[in-house]
């Protein structure tokens, strides 16, 4: 593992993503699996597959 | 005779490589080996992206694909996560959520009776394994002209692994895990 990753910027954009999630907001899943909210992907020009709408079951 | 899906659907099966070809290039299509002639994807994600998990998938489609039954949680794909094996998480889950809710009756009842929000078991070969329930069967399509693919099957997965992950960091509550409005 990538010993210079911060842990506290990792853990802040999971937050993000947990309040977008909960609110609804659309989010993009890219070609590696990351999750991102829509405009935060779009703001840097990243591409993904929009995630359907859909309750877990 | 077709007998597969994608023997008598190839339109269907074009569509579905076209799909995992764009959205996840590194994932390959493959059949299993137990007879079955079912087909399936294997790749690696990372949700949570650096920093946080890779994921091992099998993305395996039921041979009745398209389809959704009541009870067919992810519909006719079903997500296998190789690496980590959901059980081995759950099973270090289970005497924590049984500290919790007290006795099994209260956690069966909370929706944690497998020791992980939205999973479901299933026999796969010779083991019983589990499932992420990536999607409630309402929303997964079988229509002649929309389907629901792997492709779309793998975002809800992505979804329900970062929201996983967050549980386990005890970054969201049981209650936001098993009810949140996503």
């Amino acid at each position: 593992m990538d010993q210079n990753i911060d842990m506290d910027a990792v853990a802040a954009r999971r937050r993000a993503l947990a309040e977008a999630l909960q609110k609804g907001e659309p989010v993009v899943v890219t070609a590696s699996g990351e999750v991102e909210k829509k405009e935060e992907a779009d703001d840097q020009g990243m591409s993904g597959i929009m995630v359907p709408n859909g309750k877990l079951a | 005779m077709a007998y597969y899906w994608y023997q008598s659907d190839p339109q269907l099966y074009q569509m579905e490589v076209a799909a995992m070809q764009k959205f996840f290039p590194s994932f390959t299509i493959s059949q299993l080996q137990d007879g079955s002639g079912r087909l399936y994807w294997r790749g690696k994600v990372q949700p949570a992206g650096q920093g946080g998990m890779v994921w091992d998938l099998m993305l395996i489609y039921k041979n009745s694909h398209p389809h959704a039954g009541q009870n067919e949680y992810g519909g006719s794909v079903q997500i296998l996560p190789l690496s980590p094996r959901l059980k081995d998480i759950a099973d270090k889950m289970m005497p924590l959520i049984m500290q919790t809710y007290g006795d099994y009756d209260n956690v069966v009842q909370h929706g944690f009776g497998l020791g992980l929000p939205h999973i479901y078991r299933d026999q796969f070969g010779r083991n019983e394994e589990y499932f992420i329930c990536s999607a409630d069967p309402k929303y997964f399509k079988t229509g002649q002209n929309h389907s629901t693919s792997a492709a779309s099957a793998l975002s809800w997965a992505c979804k329900w692994i970062i929201l996983c992950e967050m549980w386990l960091n005890g970054e969201i509550s049981d209650d936001v895990a098993m009810e949140g409005n996503y």
